[in-house]
C-alpha cells in the first residue's frame, strides 16, 4: 500500500512537490500578487521620481514594512494567547506570518533602495531584518524537509521530549537480556554497546543520511552471532533490535533538536528588531 | 515492507516501547524569549545612552559629506527636536554674507538663467534644501550631485539623452551677434604662416584666451586678440571736409574741439595736430587708433545732425550704439561710466555754477547708480537704439547724402572689421558665450578632444589645408560655431561620459560662474 502525505490528501491533483512546499494556494498566490504589486510600484517610483527612504515614497514604503511587521507578530501573539481564545485560526496568522515576513523585506529593502545603509543603526537595523526573514524562511524549510525524511527513512516514531526516558528504557531492557546471556554477549555488550544507551547521541551524518552509519554499527552483531551459542540467539536478536531502534532514535534527536533550535535564531533577535524598529522610528520622528 | 516493520498506531516497533497515556505537552520555550528580551534590553540601553549622553552617533544614517564632516557629532547644528531640517539651518552658513536675492530659491532659479525678472514670484515647486540634498550619505558622496530625477519632476526631459531639447542657437537658429566682418579660415590661414605652426589648432589660442581657470575664455577684445597684426598707425581716414558754420557735412579739426571744451573730450588736450593733415578745407587724420576719440567724436557729431531726436542716452555710449547681448544694464552701466568721466572733468573748474551743477550730477550718478544695481528695477533699453525714422526731418536728400558721405569717409578704416548703421558703430559682441543655461569645461575637454573636432560649422581645416579664404556665406562672424547637442550626446551617454543634468546646469546661481546672477553687485 503506497503511503500518502497529509497534504497530498488535500490536493491529490497537484503534483506532490507542490502541495509539500504550498500549504495554500490562495495564501501564495495573494503574495505573489503584492509582491508583484510593490515591485511595480518600486518601477513606478524609479521612473518618475527618486528613491529615497525619505521622501514621500520612502516614507511609504517604510510604513508598509512596519505594518507588516507588525501583522507578522501578531502570530507570536496569538500563540501566548491561546487560553484567551484570540479570533481567527492559528493557521490563519501562520499564514500572515510567514508571507507577511517576506512582503516586510521587500519593503525594508525598497525603503533601503536595495542599498545597503550606511548608518550604524541602520546598518544593524537592516542586516537583523534579513537575518530574521533568512531564518524564518529556514525554519520553513527545515519543518518541510525534517519530518518527511524522518518518516521515510525511519521506522520508529519518536517524541523530541520523550527520547530520554525511551533510552533509560532501552538500556534497562539491554541489561536484562544481557544479565543471563553468555559471557562473549556480556562483553560485547559492555564495549560496544552500553556506551551508546547512555544518553542521546546526535551526530551530524544524519542530515546527510538518515541511515548513515546504523547499518554498519549493527554488522558486529552478526559477527558474533556465529559464536554464540544457540540459546543466545534469541537474546542477540533482541538485543540488536534494540541497539537499531536507539541508533534511530538518536537520528529522530539529532534532526528533531534542529526542529527546536532553529528559533534560537529567529526569536530572540526578531525582539532585537523590534527594539531597534522603534528606535528607528523614534529617530526619524526626532531627527 | 516487512510485517515487523509496518507502523501501527501505538507501537514504535516489534519491540513495543511504552506508550504514554496522556498529552504531550512541549517544553516551554520561555529561555527563547528570555534571551530575546535581554538583548532587547541591552539594544535599547545602549542607544538610549548614545541618545541621551553621547553625541547620537548611533542613530545618525551615516556620515556627514565631506563638505558638512566638520559638524561631526553636533546634530543641533542642523536639525532640531522632533522637526525636519529647516533651510533657516542651512542659511546661517550658506547665505552668511547677505543673500538679497535668495540666491537658494526657486524664484533666483527661476531668474537665474532667463534673466526674466517678472519670474521672481513665490513658487508653489518651493522644496526644502535636504530635499534635493541629502546628508548623511558617507564622506564619499557629494551633496551637490543632485539626480536627474529631481530635476525632471520638473523639466520633463526625461534625460539628456532622450528628450532633452536642442540648444537654442541651433534649434532657433540664432546668429552670433558679433557684428563684425570676419573670416576665420583667413585668420587663421595668416597666423599659421605667420608664425610657422604646425598644428592648427594652435592658432585659436593667439585671439581665443582661456580664463585663468581654463574652463571658459575671455571676452575678445582688439588690444589683446587683434592689435598684434592690425597696426593702426598705417592707416588715415579718408580726406574730409572740414565742417563751418555754412557747412554742416564736415569734421571738426582738433583745434577746434580743443577750443570748445565740451563734456568728454579731455582726450583732445593730449592729441597733437601732428596726427591731421590739412588741405584748404579737408582734413585726414593719420593714424587711426581703434576707438579713435577723434572719430568717435565727429561721428557722434554727425549722427547729432543726422539724427537730431535720437535718444539722449545713446550719446553717452562710449563708442557704439545698439543691443547689448548683456543686456540694458551693460549700456547703462557704459553710459554711467561716461557720465562719471563727464564730472570728473568739471572738478576741476573753479566755478560757483559749475560745482553746483557738479553736485546735482553727482546725485543723479549716485540715483542711477542705485537702479543699476537694483537687479528688480525695470530698464528701458530702447533709449540706446537708434529707431528706424527718426533721420532730421529739417535734411533733404542732398543734406543727407552728403552727411552719410562724411560718415562713410570717417569710419573708412573702422568698416573694415565693423559694421555701421544709422551712422553708427554696431556694438560687437565680445563675450563668447553662447550656451547661457548650461555651464561648459573646456579645460576638460580639451585633453581629450581638440577645438576643431566639436567647432566644425566653419570648414577651417579644409580651407587651410588647401591654403584658401572661405566664402562668406560659409565663413562669417554671424555663424555660431559651435557644437549641437548631437555632438555632445555622442560622447555624454549612459555608460559612457557623464550625462547628468547638474553636470552642465546648475540650480542656483554661482558666484564663481560666469552667468552670475549677482553680477549686478561686481
Amino acid at each position: 500500500m503506497k503511503k500518502t502525505a497529509i497534504y497530498q490528501r488535500k490536493r491529490p491533483d497537484s503534483p506532490r512537490w507542490l502541495n509539500k512546499w504550498i500549504q495554500s494556494l490562495p495564501w501564495f498566490f495573494g503574495f505573489v500578487l503584492a509582491v508583484f504589486g510593490c515591485l511595480v510600484i518600486f518601477v513606478v517610483n524609479a521612473t518618475t521620481g527618486r528613491i529615497h527612504p525619505g521622501n514621500a515614497w520612502g516614507l511609504g514604503y517604510g510604513i508598509g514594512a512596519t505594518v507588516a511587521l507588525v501583522a507578522v507578530l501578531l502570530y507570536t501573539v496569538r500563540r501566548r494567547t491561546m487560553k484567551l481564545r484570540p479570533p481567527g485560526r492559528a493557521w490563519t496568522y501562520l499564514q500572515v506570518h510567514v508571507y507577511g515576513g517576506g512582503i516586510f523585506l521587500l519593503l525594508m529593502l525598497m525603503h533601503t533602495g536595495f542599498r545597503i545603509p550606511s548608518g550604524i543603526h541602520t546598518w544593524w537595523l537592516w542586516l537583523i531584518s534579513l537575518w530574521v526573514v533568512g531564518s524564518g524562511v529556514l525554519g520553513i524549510v527545515i519543518q518541510k524537509w525534517i519530518p518527511t525524511v524522518l518518516s521515510a527513512g525511519l521506522a520508529v516514531e519518536v517524541h523530541y521530549d520523550r527520547v530520554p526516558e525511551l533510552i533509560e528504557h532501552i538500556r534497562t531492557r539491554s541489561e536484562k537480556i544481557v544479565a543471563s546471556a553468555d559471557e562473549r554477549l556480556r562483553e560485547f555488550y559492555e564495549s560496544r554497546v552500553a556506551p551508546s544507551l547512555v544518553a542521546p547521541e546526535p551526530r551530524l551524518m544524519y542530515f546527510i543520511d538518515i541511515t548513515g552509519g546504523i547499518h554498519a554499527r549493527i554488522k558486529p552483531f552478526e559477527y558474533l552471532r556465529a559464536l554464540l551459542p544457540a540459546s543466545d540467539q534469541e537474546s542477540l536478536d533482541e538485543l540488536k533490535e534494540l541497539f537499531n531502534t536507539k541508533l534511530e532514535i538518536d537520528a529522530h534527536y539529532t534532526l528533531q533538536r534542529v526542529l527546536r533550535t532553529w528559533l534560537i535564531l529567529h526569536v530572540p533577535i526578531s525582539m532585537v528588531l523590534v527594539v531597534l524598529l522603534f528606535i528607528h522610528i523614534f529617530s526619524v520622528l526626532y531627527y | 515492507m516487512a510485517k515487523g516493520k509496518q507502523k501501527r498506531k501505538g507501537y514504535f516497533s516489534d519491540l513495543r516501547l511504552p506508550v504514554v497515556k496522556e498529552y504531550i505537552y512541549p517544553s516551554a520555550r520561555s529561555s527563547l524569549l528570555m534571551i530575546g528580551g535581554i538583548g532587547a534590553f541591552l539594544v535599547a540601553v545602549v542607544f538610549v545612552f548614545n541618545l541621551t549622553v553621547q553625541s547620537g552617533s548611533l542613530v545618525s544614517n551615516g556620515p556627514l559629506s565631506s563638505n558638512h564632516a566638520s559638524f561631526g557629532g553636533e546634530c543641533a547644528s542642523c536639525h532640531t527636536a522632533f522637526d525636519r531640517v529647516s533651510d533657516a539651518k542651512c542659511s546661517v552658513c550658506h547665505e552668511k554674507f547677505g543673500d538679497e536675492l535668495g540666491a537658494f530659491t526657486y524664484s533666483s532659479h527661476y531668474l537665474y538663467r532667463s534673466g526674466d525678472f517678472t519670474r521672481l514670484v513665490p513658487s508653489p515647486d518651493e522644496v526644502a534644501c535636504f530635499s534635493c540634498h541629502p546628508e548623511h550619505q558617507g564622506t564619499s558622496s557629494s551633496i551637490t550631485q543632485v539626480p536627474d530625477a529631481t530635476c525632471t519632476t520638473c523639466h520633463e526631459y526625461g534625460s539628456f539623452n532622450s528628450r532633452h531639447p536642442e540648444f537654442a542657437f541651433a534649434s532657433e537658429k540664432i546668429e552670433d551677434p558679433a557684428n563684425l566682418k570676419f573670416s576665420h579660415t583667413q585668420h587663421v590661414t595668416e597666423v599659421i604662416n605667420q608664425e610657422g605652426l604646425v598644428d592648427i589648432e594652435q592658432s585659436c589660442l593667439y585671439c581665443h584666451h582661456a580664463r585663468d581657470e581654463g574652463k571658459s575664455f575671455k571676452p575678445i577684445s582688439f588690444e589683446t586678440a587683434c592689435s598684434a597684426c592690425h597696426i593702426s598707425t598705417s592707416v588715415s581716414t579718408a580726406w574730409l571736409p572740414i565742417a563751418s558754420s555754412s557747412r554742416r557735412a564736415g569734421v571738426q579739426t582738433i583745434g577746434s574741439i580743443q577750443t570748445r571744451q565740451a563734456p568728454g573730450t579731455r582726450w583732445a588736450d593730449y592729441m597733437t595736430s601732428a596726427e591731421f593733415q590739412q588741405r584748404r578745407d579737408e582734413v585726414r587724420k593719420r593714424p587711426v587708433y581703434h576707438r579713435d576719440p577723434w572719430i568717435l567724436e565727429n561721428l557722434k557729431r554727425l549722427q547729432d545732425e543726422l539724427y537730431r531726436d535720437r535718444n539722449d542716452l545713446a550719446e553717452l555710449l562710449q563708442a557704439s550704439a545698439g543691443e547689448d547681448p548683456r543686456g540694458a544694464r551693460a549700456l547703462y552701466t557704459e553710459a554711467l561710466a561716461t557720465l562719471e568721466d563727464y564730472a570728473e572733468e568739471l572738478r576741476s573748474a573753479p566755478g560757483r555754477d559749475v560745482q553746483k551743477a557738479l553736485n546735482e550730477l553727482d546725485e543723479l550718478i549716485r540715483v542711477v547708480k542705485a537702479r543699476i544695481r537694483d537687479p528688480f528695477s525695470p530698464m528701458d533699453e530702447t533709449k540706446f537704439l537708434l529707431g528706424p525714422d527718426d533721420i532730421n526731418p529739417d535734411l533733404d536728400a542732398a543734406d543727407i547724402a552728403e552727411l552719410e558721405s562724411v560718415v562713410d569717409g570717417l569710419t573708412e578704416t573702422c568698416q573694415t572689421c565693423h559694421t555701421v548703421q544709422q551712422s553708427a558703430i554696431l556694438r560687437v559682441q565680445k563675450d563668447q558665450r553662447v550656451l547661457i543655461r548650461s555651464e561648459f569645461d573646456h579645460r576638460v575637454h580639451i585633453i581629450q578632444r581638440g577645438c576643431l573636432e566639436c567647432h566644425s560649422s566653419i570648414p577651417i581645416r579644409e580651407h587651410v589645408a588647401r591654403d584658401s579664404v572661405a566664402t562668406a556665406a560659409i565663413d562669417h562672424a554671424g555663424i555660431q560655431n559651435l557644437p549641437t547637442i548631437e555632438t555632445c550626446q555622442s560622447c555624454h551617454a549612459p555608460a559612457k561620459a557623464v550625462n547628468t543634468c547638474v553636470s552642465c546646469h546648475l540650480f542656483h546661481p554661482d558666484k564663481s560662474q560666469h552667468t552670475n546672477l549677482l553680477r549686478y553687485f561686481e
